[in-house]
């Protein structure tokens, strides 16, 4: 199996039969969304993991330190948004964007669809994130 | 360039990045996402259950307690740190910071990073680390 190759530049579309060549436009967007959330990932992850994934299951947090009604007031608002915009929408794009060039090292699929399954998966689990905030301001 | 780079290059094995550590240690950064993408659908679980009410942020809680999925976020957690440490030192090839005629050095620039984390971290601790006012 020959290892497909992603962006390549060619101008003789007619000579060797492949689809003509689109300039990837896109790239840089997708780029700058991966290289955000890899701020995001390194910076602020760690710490909101610690805290909701490992401190607060353990019940090493504070009793009320996210009850239900703190957790509530912290979380649906604009502050609240902004958090789950940087801490899970930019590291969901990261995640998008090192999982497609992941599946295209490993050989898996073809990158033209990985690209919108990975990308378009990103942006609506975005959505949704984004969305539970508003719903909740909004309750 | 007038052929496309498949025609000229030998084709890869997917076993490729076996080979030398360096292509380990690359894919090792890879799959650093993989168990992120498991936190951020937990963190997104909970948000759902944040929503429906008390008793479903409770069953949230326990969830996350149950021995597999605090193996998997501790995974998490070390991912996220692995992750940061080869992250933070593309920053100055990237973008390297110059103040004036001053360059800053990489190790500078690297360490401003985790002082990052380490701000964010006291934030977290301020925030849920006592009893809610």
């Amino acid at each position: 199996m020959t290892k497909p190759t992603m962006n390549t530049p060619s101008t003789d579309s007619q000579r060797t039969n492949q689809p003509p060549h689109h300039q990837a436009y896109d790239e840089s967007l997708w780029w700058g969304l991966f290289s955000a959330g890899g701020v995001c990932f390194a910076v602020l992850l760690p710490s909101a993991i610690l805290f909701f994934a490992v401190l607060l299951p353990l019940g090493w947090l504070p009793a009320d330190a996210l009850s239900h009604e703190r957790a509530s007031r912290l979380l649906f608002s604009v502050p609240g948004f902004l958090f789950v915009g940087a801490a899970v929408c930019l590291p969901l794009f990261h995640a998008a964007h090192r999982l497609r060039h992941g599946m295209f090292d490993l050989i898996l699929g073809r990158d033209t669809t990985n690209k919108k399954l990975m990308y378009g998966a990103a942006a609506l689990l975005s959505l949704l994130a984004l969305g539970l905030v508003v719903a909740g301001m909004f309750r | 360039m007038d052929k496309s780079t498949s025609q000229r290059f030998v084709p890869l094995k997917r076993n490729w990045w076996l080979k030398l550590r360096f292509f380990k240690l690359y894919m090792l950064r890879e799959a650093t996402v993989l168990p992120l993408v498991f936190f951020l659908l937990c963190i997104l679980a909970g948000m759902v259950a944040l929503l429906q009410g008390p008793e479903s942020w409770q069953r949230w809680i326990a969830f996350m307690g149950s021995p597999i999925v605090l193996l998997l976020n501790l995974l998490a957690l070390a991912a996220s740190l692995f992750h940061a440490a080869t992250f933070f030192v593309l920053f100055p090839r990237v973008m390297p910071l110059r103040i004036g005629n001053y360059q800053l050095p990489d190790k500078a620039i690297v360490a401003g990073q985790w002082a990052g984390v380490l701000a964010v971290l006291l934030l977290f601790i301020w925030l849920f680390g006592r009893a809610s006012v």
